[in-house]
């Protein structure tokens, strides 16, 4: 290996030396021997022996790793030819950086959010676990405090099962009450996720026992913003929502479970008298699986767990089905398809841009067949100047691939700042696998872009011979670099039409009809415990009359809440019946319920259609159905006065539908509006959603608005206060995300793609100067000359343009299920893709074309 | 002294290296030694040239070192024939005798 003959260099020299000397004493012996006196003999010697220095230098030489010296060389003449050249290198550097950057950026993200484990210790073992319902296959997901201890004691495949729900509640320490998020967790927490506090302690059995101590671990960053970081923190006393809680432990910044909000997390006593109803829905359970288990083990494992509940428990556990899921598919599954998307669409502009450079060096290497041809004459092989050209390319790619890191350190704050609710979006930063994988794209480009430049360019070895000397040969057949423009054009046109699609769809949902009006509604939450529910008449009355002081404020033209946000998917669908039957008995009601207060429909506008709106007052519980509801479960039947319920939850009576309503889009804007049952009652929710509609601009009246909210309950905070229409556009910010991005990497493309074919194009125009000065001598017209480049670059365009298409129709088609309210083969996207593709390859065909139509004749003949 | 030397054929400096240490392990000196002996003096090798032919046909593989005690007792590095260098000795070998043979048949030629 060259490194070793490097290292052992002074050892080998010892060597050297050691057999020179060898011969010459033995030559200076025989002098002697033959009678000369011994400084005679041993100056004879070394004479005959001529220079030992020399010598050694010369066994050096054979010893030396040949390619290691050529490496030397063939770096120092890359730098050599990159200075000689800036523009040209420049070009090519600035196209890799962006080509490699962009392709580096969505690979960070592919890396941080799919490939990595979570960021806890063996997070592959970590599971989610729900349980659903078998007749209805509706999922709650939410587990009973009892069942996850029955699931926790008796499922054998999992170390620990644990589970969490969050609040958001106030501390009240300070002037203003601060709204935090508070997780709280069932007991073995820590260890399912297996970290540990970097200061304090994990909480104590006494501390999850009902009535024991109230003890909070706090998040590395309240514990900074708060408390200045504290080293002594372990021991003070935080005030929470009226109760005095003693902080135990401060968690690692890195630890942001259940979600990068949480500030604090407590356990919830497991054996507390209000916790043994198996009818309850809490907990989000998570589970860590015994090391060597496999998901399939486990699940199989919770369906015979349940099956003995079920035996145990017959009425709600026997209808219940577990499912086990990783949690980090639960996490990032919703964005895999996205990325892995975005990951393929910037690896074609990688491509373009790719191409793009292997034209360059393409026409590059025409110029330098004189070099390459002496070269050759003095011996060089073949491969030593195929080896020096790759060097060139491989330093200009490396030069790019270090602008590209540069390029791809700021994605992450892209990302944040595209769409900030990416999961894992924290973990994004620049690391040694990013540096290798940057790397390893330069070498990549380097041999897909310059290899087959490079084995052109030697292609005639001494034939092609120095005695065309100055004069290039006029060849207009190279079709090679047209096939690199006009791949360039196919791969530009398949990425605008995606981008073409997605910006489409973004259209088609910007003009969707939502049956609700969401213009001049704000939207605020107020701080509240579930604790509050034990007393579900005072949680009535503080929601009824907070709606009714909000309503009071001037500029305020109604208010109510819900639970859900419109337009933002919700997914509570709990089984519902209908007392006195609907239209087909056999069916069973899959319908989303929402539970709001009766002044929803006036604050978002959503007409009624027969009936009247539920009153929330005291009265018997109503609902008020939507006219899908009323078409699938009750065609052709009276509707109002009908009665539904909800047979497991035995909290809710059966109400009665008093109206319809026209259909919203309630889950989301993408989706169609399906059955819906609206509940009236607004108080059954300590934190819902308050929905405020405004005469005027709605943000201004933010602060009028939290001055209320201060003076009806003073120890509240008051937050995620923002537009309605601003919750509409994050919940498709990822959506949002990837349209913008592959709008970037095609207008790149396509930008690229341009500059390729006026680059080609303008080399060849320069390539024929003699020739088209010849022609127009002999009387052509300039017109001709115009057309006839015109027509090269776009019949090159026009057929990458085919070739484009055939790519997009593969394209497009991993983009079906992102495309709404606009098909895959959408003709005024095509047509749109097809004209822009013409109009730019026009352009950029014009210029070249023009300046060899205005060839001066007599100017060209003369330079012969 | 040196009227009846002559220039060795380039490329037959090789040869003779490996047929004369073919004979047994033996140090540079005593290969040029041999040369000019078996030779009877026509034959004299530079040691300018030598060493670098026999670092290079080391380095081959053709000729394997060591270091041992010459005769003198001095440290030596001697050289050693590798099964590849035997096998490239026959092949150099014979396409000598055959270029030569072709040589003599060409001067032979009555004039």
């Amino acid at each position: 290996m060259f490194w070793k003959s490097l290292f052992s260099k002074r050892f080998s020299d010892k060597q050297l030396d050691a057999e020179l000397r060898f011969h010459i004493d033995e030559v200076t012996e025989a002098n002697i021997a033959a009678g000369m006196t011994p400084e005679e003999a041993r100056r004879r010697a070394l004479i005959e022996f001529g220079g030992p220095l020399q010598m050694r230098e010369e066994l050096r030489d054979v010893h030396r790793v040949a390619i290691l010296d050529h490496t030397i060389a063939n770096a120092k003449a890359a730098f050599r030819f990159m200075r000689k050249s800036p523009s040209f290198s420049l070009t090519v550097i600035l196209t890799l950086a962006l080509g490699i950057g962009a392709n580096s950026a969505v690979f960070s993200a592919i890396d941080a959010i799919l490939l990595r484990p979570l960021p806890y210790p063996d997070g592959d073992r970590l599971m989610r676990l729900t349980q659903s319902s078998y007749t209805k296959g509706g999922q709650w997901g939410f587990v009973a405090p009892v069942r996850l201890q029955d699931w926790n004691r008796m499922a054998s495949t999992f170390a620990a099962i644990t589970g969490y729900y969050t609040q958001n509640e106030s501390e009240t320490t300070g002037a203003v009450p601060e709204k935090l998020t508070r997780a709280l967790v069932a007991p073995r927490f820590l260890q399912v996720m297996g970290v540990s506090p970097i200061l304090g302690r994990d909480f104590t059995p006494d501390e999850e026992r009902f009535g024991g101590p109230d003890a909070v671990l706090i998040s590395e960053r309240y514990w900074r913003i708060r408390f200045g970081a504290d080293p002594n923190i372990v021991g003070k006393r935080l005030r929470l929502s009226g109760y005095s809680n003693t902080i135990v432990g401060v968690m690692a910044a890195s630890f942001l479970f259940p979600d990068r909000d949480v500030d604090l997390w407590s356990s919830v006593p497991m054996d507390a008298p209000y916790a043994q109803s198996r009818e309850s829905t809490w907990f989000t359970a998570i589970g860590r699986l015994r090391p060597g288990v496999t998901t399939a083990q486990a699940k199989a494992d919770m369906s015979t767990v349940q099956s003995r509940l079920g035996r145990a428990f017959p009425k709600p556990d026997a209808d219940l089905l577990v499912t086990v899921q990783p949690l980090k598919e639960i996490t990032v599954g919703g964005v895999r398809r996205s990325l892995w998307v975005l990951y393929g669409s910037v690896s074609l502009l990688l491509l373009v841009a790719c191409t793009n450079i292997a034209a360059l060096l393409l026409s590059r290497a025409a110029t330098r067949q004189h070099e390459v041809a002496i070269r050759f004459s003095l011996g060089a092989s073949r491969a030593s100047v195929v080896l020096q050209l790759l060097t060139e390319a491989l330093a200009l790619s490396l030069a790019g691939a270090a602008l590209g890191l540069a390029v791809a350190n700021g994605a992450a704050q892209a990302f944040r700042m595209l769409a900030k609710d990416l999961p894992r979006l924290e973990e994004i930063h620049l690391d040694g696998s990013l540096v290798l994988y940057t790397l390893a794209s330069a070498v990549a480009v380097t041999l897909l872009c310059a290899l087959f430049p490079a084995l052109q360019a030697t292609r005639h070895g001494l034939s092609g011979s120095l005695a065309h000397s100055g004069r290039t040969q006029v060849s207009g057949r190279n079709p090679l670099h047209f096939v690199l423009v006009g791949v360039q054009v196919a791969l530009a046109v398949a990425l605008l039409t995606g981008a073409g699609l997605l910006l489409r769809s973004f259209q088609a949902l910007g003009q969707v009809a939502p049956g609700f009006d969401a213009s001049h509604v704000l939207t605020l939450r107020i701080s509240a415990g579930y604790g509050e529910t034990a007393d579900m008449k005072r949680l009535k009355q503080r929601i009824d009359g907070t709606i009714d002081g909000l309503r009071a404020v001037p500029g305020v033209a109604d208010a109510a809440v819900s639970t859900g946000l419109p337009g933002v998917p919700d997914e509570y669908g709990p089984d519902l019946k209908l007392t006195e039957g609907g239209a087909d008995p056999s069916r069973a009601i899959v319908a989303e319920s929402r539970f709001v207060s009766p002044g929803y429909f006036s604050t978002l506008r959503i007409p009624l259609l027969a009936g009247e709106i539920c009153r929330d007052s005291g009265g018997p519980l109503g609902v008020v159905v939507n006219r899908s509801f009323a078409a699938a479960y009750l065609a052709g039947l009276p509707v109002v006065g009908r009665h539904l319920q909800i047979p497991s939850n035995s909290f809710v009576p059966p109400a009665e539908i008093r109206g319809i309503v026209g259909d919203a889009r309630e889950n989301g804007l993408n989706a169609a509006p399906g059955p819906t049952v609206y509940w009236c009652f607004g108080g059954g929710d300590p934190d819902p959603h308050f929905l405020i509609r405004t005469y005027s601009e709605p943000m201004a009246l933010a602060h009028a608005l939290r001055r209320k909210v201060r003076e009806i309950s003073p120890s509240r905070s008051v937050f995620d206060l923002m537009p309605l229409e601003q919750h509409l556009s994050d919940a498709f910010a990822e959506n949002r995300m990837r349209t913008i991005l592959l709008s970037f990497f095609a207008i790149t493309a396509v930008l690229l793609a341009s500059i390729g074919l006026y680059g080609t194009l303008s080399y060849f125009v320069n390539l024929r100067r003699r020739e088209t000065g010849l022609r127009l001598a002999l009387g052509a017209l300039r017109g001709q000359i115009l057309r006839r480049f015109l027509l090269q670059g776009l019949g090159i365009s026009a057929l990458g343009c085919i070739a484009g298409v055939a790519l997009a129709v593969a394209f497009t088609r991993v983009l079906a299920g992102m495309l709404y309210g606009v098909s895959r083969s959408d003709p005024a996207t095509w047509s749109g893709v097809v004209l822009v593709t013409i109009a730019v390859a026009l352009v950029a065909s014009l210029v070249p074309a023009v300046r060899a139509a205005r060839v001066e004749p007599m100017q060209v003949l003369r330079e012969e | 002294m040196s009227t009846d030397k002559s220039d060795l054929l380039q490329g037959t400096l090789d040869m003779l290296i490996l047929k004369v240490v073919a004979l047994g392990p033996v140090h540079g000196y005593g290969i040029s030694l041999r040369i000019r002996q078996i030779s009877k003096d026509v034959l004299q090798v530079q040691q300018g040239s030598l060493y670098p032919a026999l670092h290079r046909l080391e380095k081959r593989g053709w000729l394997a070192a060591e270091w041992g005690e010459s005769e003198t007792g001095r440290q030596a590095r001697f050289y050693r024939l590798s099964p590849r260098g035997r096998k490239q000795l026959t092949a150099e070998e014979s396409s000598w005798r055959r270029l030569a043979e072709a040589i003599g048949l060409v001067l032979d030629t009555a004039v």
